[in-house]
């Protein structure tokens, strides 16, 4: 008799992901207890304004965390079923840029100004591959076809500053990509570009993620980029997350009051435009002096006395979907 | 209305954090200490000869730094000689601060050909030889405090003119300054009461360690002789007692040696002005 | 007559690389209590039509009347009247203030160079600070104790000290969080509606322009392409790159934006040191003919009060 196949672990998988920041002015818990994954061929949206944690959880995954001052003191990242966090630093060096790549919000400083863009992309390559100069130097500019860069062989004796926001970001892209990862983590990729450039990178984005079946989580503080990209979004505030939902149904029917907020506060053109876009009051607290109880009470419409005191749990009030609010739990 | 400033207890807590810079700062307090009270706690002049000529520190308990080889007191001299240095040092730092910042801010504030000007000018005074330029100075205009301090001054105002020129390049497309111009402040104001504040902090800096520089600068001319006759600094003590170099070092190396904990405790001060002062760079 | 008019505005940067023609020759009207949306990608120069209008940049050519006065010529003592009229609040919260200056003085400073008295600048400060939602106490303190959408605030603050007719927005908002740029989007518009004040909203993000404005104008490579009412522009844009624009803007509604038809514009952006002969957008247009690459088209009406610069429109 055969045996059933195994099933096959999820490339990226974030269980109760702990990240505390040790500074002069006392300890903040920048990430505390994110669980989430990420299947292969699909996007994962985290969201949030500044100060939520997005980008020290992307950072935490990679094991890029600047030590001091910050430091994972819990829980599990596996990356194909293994747990990385207790990997020695040597150990993630043949990871990264291998089974997991990243692309991050400014292109023209993710690139090393005094190399070219060849040099750069073949020492990705032959760093994790068994590519030898000449192959590595052929695949190079494969790569820099696939992203889509115009004139691919012109462009790789240029150096950075010598090419465009765009395609810098292309050349980052073709990077992060080289080795085929199982997962893509992109940290604001588009925010320091044109709207058309970012229309195009996105594009690629989706098309390498459907060649080749990535996994990706993208981290955006912008709605309507969530809105064109993302097959499931996470919401995060203080460093925890808040609700998670499918995208269709965060933006139809959205639970956590802070996704509330969110939506109403970001325009949208249209028949479905507001009079006058919904505001928080407030400011997200220092991760220093988090308040008791809920994180975004101070701030909620919906604040009831429990809100002050105990922190919500997340809860499932559908399939697929998650929730941290007292409130919405009661509907 | 208008209040300037920025919060004084932050800067006093910094500060002291740097435990060489907090060292530095007292012992250059003890010697202006020195300097002022010279005359309270050694009132003979320090010129006058008090006792047996070349004693070694420990010799005689009257004299416990010894005696020159004329027979004057050591400690005496150095004592009234701190003075003498500090004084250099501090009014040399201001001349070369007033001239730096004069150009550098005029420089980077208004570019094109003020800025090359400024620039080729301040090239100029770098290739000349420090040393030999002030020596030239002195020779040349006499051998007065007066034109010691101001040769001093003329060598050393170049690295603070890069400094506040630079400032003056980044702050000058600032928006806050651009907010100014739009209101019609002129050129003037804004230079002096909106960008200068800004930029002073590393220029001060820099100016703390210009004294360190111009009291070794006077001292290698008191040394060789061409420095004001009529005042005992400590350059001067090293170089009258060149000739006992061999028998009665003490001689050179005590003032010697105040020199080099001057020197070294005004370059720890600067260095905890600067952590003090450019918070940012400090909390990364 | 209209607030603000401008006429073949053109502003040129010497660089060592060559002429660059930040603004070529814009052309615009600006009516009072009118909020005019001026978008655009990074190099548009946009930012430099709404310096030049201040005065911050040298104007190489053109005219610029505020109600009625031409003030491209004038030196910087004949220009008091009209800083009365028009202010500026800019885009970075935290480099719009002087860090070593109390909120108190900064928001002042226009009071101070208008000649005003000691008693009635406080009393106007307090007034200004409440109007922009920030406590009194506010005064004497620091700027790096507030927010990034505080200290927008007292940006708005000292814009608004002189009773101006038209601030000029620089990209105001974008360089705050999404539910900070809510607060001062909506302080914008109450400030419209009590105080009748213009806006010229400079930004490259559509969906807050479409929000605010009540007019359009869309750049590209210094030169106006489209001008139109807002609804006009959104539902029926004239001019390719006016619809590569919206086609590329995200929308917030996953629904909306998978069923809207996108083609994603080509090509990148040409060197504003080396633009394209003829119209600048023909090397990226869908529909450039040989036409496009000689004769640059002008901005003509279209129907409908708009007016778009294509020889196809």
């Amino acid at each position: 008799m055969t045996a059933l196949p195994l099933p096959l672990p999820l490339p990226l998988e974030v269980r109760d992901l702990r990240t505390t920041l040790f500074t002069r002015r006392g300890e903040m818990k920048a990430v505390d207890g994110l669980s989430l994954s990420v299947a292969a061929g699909e996007t994962v949206a985290l969201v949030g304004e500044s100060g939520c944690g997005k980008s020290l959880s992307a950072l935490s995954i990679m094991r890029l965390l600047p030590d001091p001052p910050a430091r994972i003191i819990g829980g599990e990242v596996r990356l194909n079923g293994r747990d990385i966090v207790p990997l020695p630093e040597r150990a993630m060096l043949g990871i990264r840029g291998k089974e997991i790549g990243m692309i991050f919000q400014d292109p023209i400083s993710s690139l090393n100004p005094v190399t070219t863009v060849e040099k750069q992309i073949v020492e990705v390559l032959m760093t994790h591959t068994e590519l030898g100069r000449g192959q590595a130097r052929v695949r190079a500019h494969e790569l820099l076809e696939l992203v889509g860069m115009p004139d691919a062989a012109r462009r790789l004796d240029a150096y950075p500053h010598q090419l465009s926001g765009g395609m810098c970001q292309r050349v980052v892209i073709a990077m992060a990509i080289a080795c085929s990862p199982s997962v893509l983590i992109a940290d604001e990729p588009t925010t320091a570009l044109d709207v058309t450039v970012q229309a195009q990178v996105l594009a690629l984005l989706k098309k390498l993620q459907a060649e080749a079946g990535m996994a990706m989580i993208f981290i955006t503080h912008d709605l309507g980029v969530v809105a064109e990209t993302a097959d499931r979004v996470v919401v995060m505030y203080a460093g925890r997350k808040v609700e998670e939902a499918p995208v269709d149904d965060l933006f139809e029917s959205p639970l956590h009051p802070y996704t509330v907020g969110l939506i109403g506060a970001t325009p949208t053109p249209g028949a479905e435009r507001a009079a006058r876009l919904a505001d928080i009051p407030g400011m997200v607290p220092p991760l220093n002096a988090l308040p008791q109880g809920c994180a975004f009470a101070p701030r909620c419409t919906r604040v009831m006395d429990r809100c002050r005191t105990e922190k919500p749990a997340l809860t499932v009030p559908a399939p697929g979907r998650l929730v941290a609010c007292f409130a919405a739990e009661r509907g | 209305m208008p209040r300037f400033g920025f919060p004084r207890f932050e800067f006093v807590g910094r500060f002291s954090r740097n435990r060489g810079a907090l060292i530095g700062a007292c012992l250059i307090l003890i010697v202006a200490l020195m300097a002022v009270f010279a005359s309270v706690f050694f009132p003979i002049d320090p010129l006058r000869i008090v006792g047996l000529p070349e004693l070694w520190p420990g010799e005689d308990p009257e004299f416990p730094l010894g005696t020159d080889s004329l027979g004057r007191d050591i400690l005496s001299m150095i004592v009234h000689g701190a003075r003498a240095t500090l004084l250099i040092g501090l009014f040399a730092s201001a001349v070369a601060t007033v001239i730096g910042v004069g150009v550098g801010a005029t420089a980077g504030y208004f570019g094109g050909w003020v800025d090359e000007i400024a620039m080729r000018a301040a090239e100029l005074f770098q290739t000349i030889p420090n040393l030999i330029f002030v020596l030239t100075i002195v020779v040349i205009m006499g051998s007065t405090l007066t034109n010691i301090v101001i040769a001093i001054g003329i060598v050393s105002w170049t690295p603070i003119a890069r400094m506040t020129r630079a400032e003056f390049l980044s702050l000058r497309d600032r928006e806050f300054v651009q907010a100014c111009r739009s209101m019609g402040m002129s050129d003037f104001r804004i230079i002096v009461s909106e960008i200068l504040p800004n930029a002073l902090p590393p220029v001060i800096v820099l100016s703390s360690l210009v004294v360190a520089g111009a009291i070794l600068f006077e001292s290698a001319v008191s040394f060789l002789g061409l420095g004001d006759p009529n005042v005992a600094s400590w350059g001067r003590l090293v170089g009258d007692g060149r000739q006992l170099i061999r028998s009665s070092w003490y001689i050179c190396a005590i003032p010697g040696i105040a020199i080099m904990i001057t020197v070294l405790c005004l370059n720890l001060v600067g260095d905890g002005l600067n952590d003090a002062l450019n918070p940012k760079l400090r909390d990364r | 007559m209209s607030l603000l008019s401008l006429r073949d505005v053109r502003v040129h940067f010497n660089t060592s690389g060559g002429v660059v023609r930040a603004v070529n020759g814009v052309s615009l009207d600006l009516a009072v209590g009118e909020t005019l949306g001026l978008v655009g990608e990074s190099g548009c120069g946009k930012s430099t039509l709404g310096k030049a209008i201040m005065k911050l940049v040298p104007v190489a050519g053109g005219e610029i009347v505020v109600e009625g006065v031409d003030i491209a010529p004038l030196n910087r003592e004949q220009l008091t009247n009209m800083r009365r009229k028009v202010q500026m609040i800019f885009q970075d919260p935290y480099g719009s203030l002087n860090p070593r200056s109390t909120v108190g003085r900064s928001v002042a400073q226009p009071l101070v160079l208008a000649g005003w008295k000691a008693a009635a600048m406080a009393e106007r400060v307090e007034t200004l600070l409440r109007w922009v939602g920030l406590p009194s106490d506010a005064k004497q303190r620091y700027p790096h104790e507030f927010s990034g959408g505080q200290r927008q605030r007292i940006g708005i603050a000292r814009a608004l000290a002189l009773s101006p007719k038209l601030i000029i927005c620089d990209e105001p908002v974008s360089a705050l969080d999404v539910s900070v740029r809510a607060q001062v989007i909506n302080l914008l518009e109450d400030l419209k509606s009590e105080f009748g004040v213009s806006y010229l909203f400079i930004s490259h993000d559509l969906s807050v322009v479409e929000h605010i404005a009540d007019r359009v104008a869309v750049m590209y490579l210094g030169m106006l392409v489209e001008v139109g009412g807002r609804d006009q522009i959104w539902k029926s844009p004239q001019h390719p790159y006016t619809r590569a624009l919206l086609a590329a803007a995200p929308i917030a509604n996953p629904k909306l934006a998978r069923a809207r038809q996108r083609t994603v514009l080509q090509g990148e952006l040409p060197s504003p040191l080396n633009p394209p002969a003829g119209c600048p957008f023909n090397s990226r247009c869908p529909i450039a003919e040989d036409r496009c690459r000689v004769d640059k088209p002008v901005l003509r009406p279209v129907g409908n009060g708009a007016q778009a610069a294509c020889h196809f429109v």
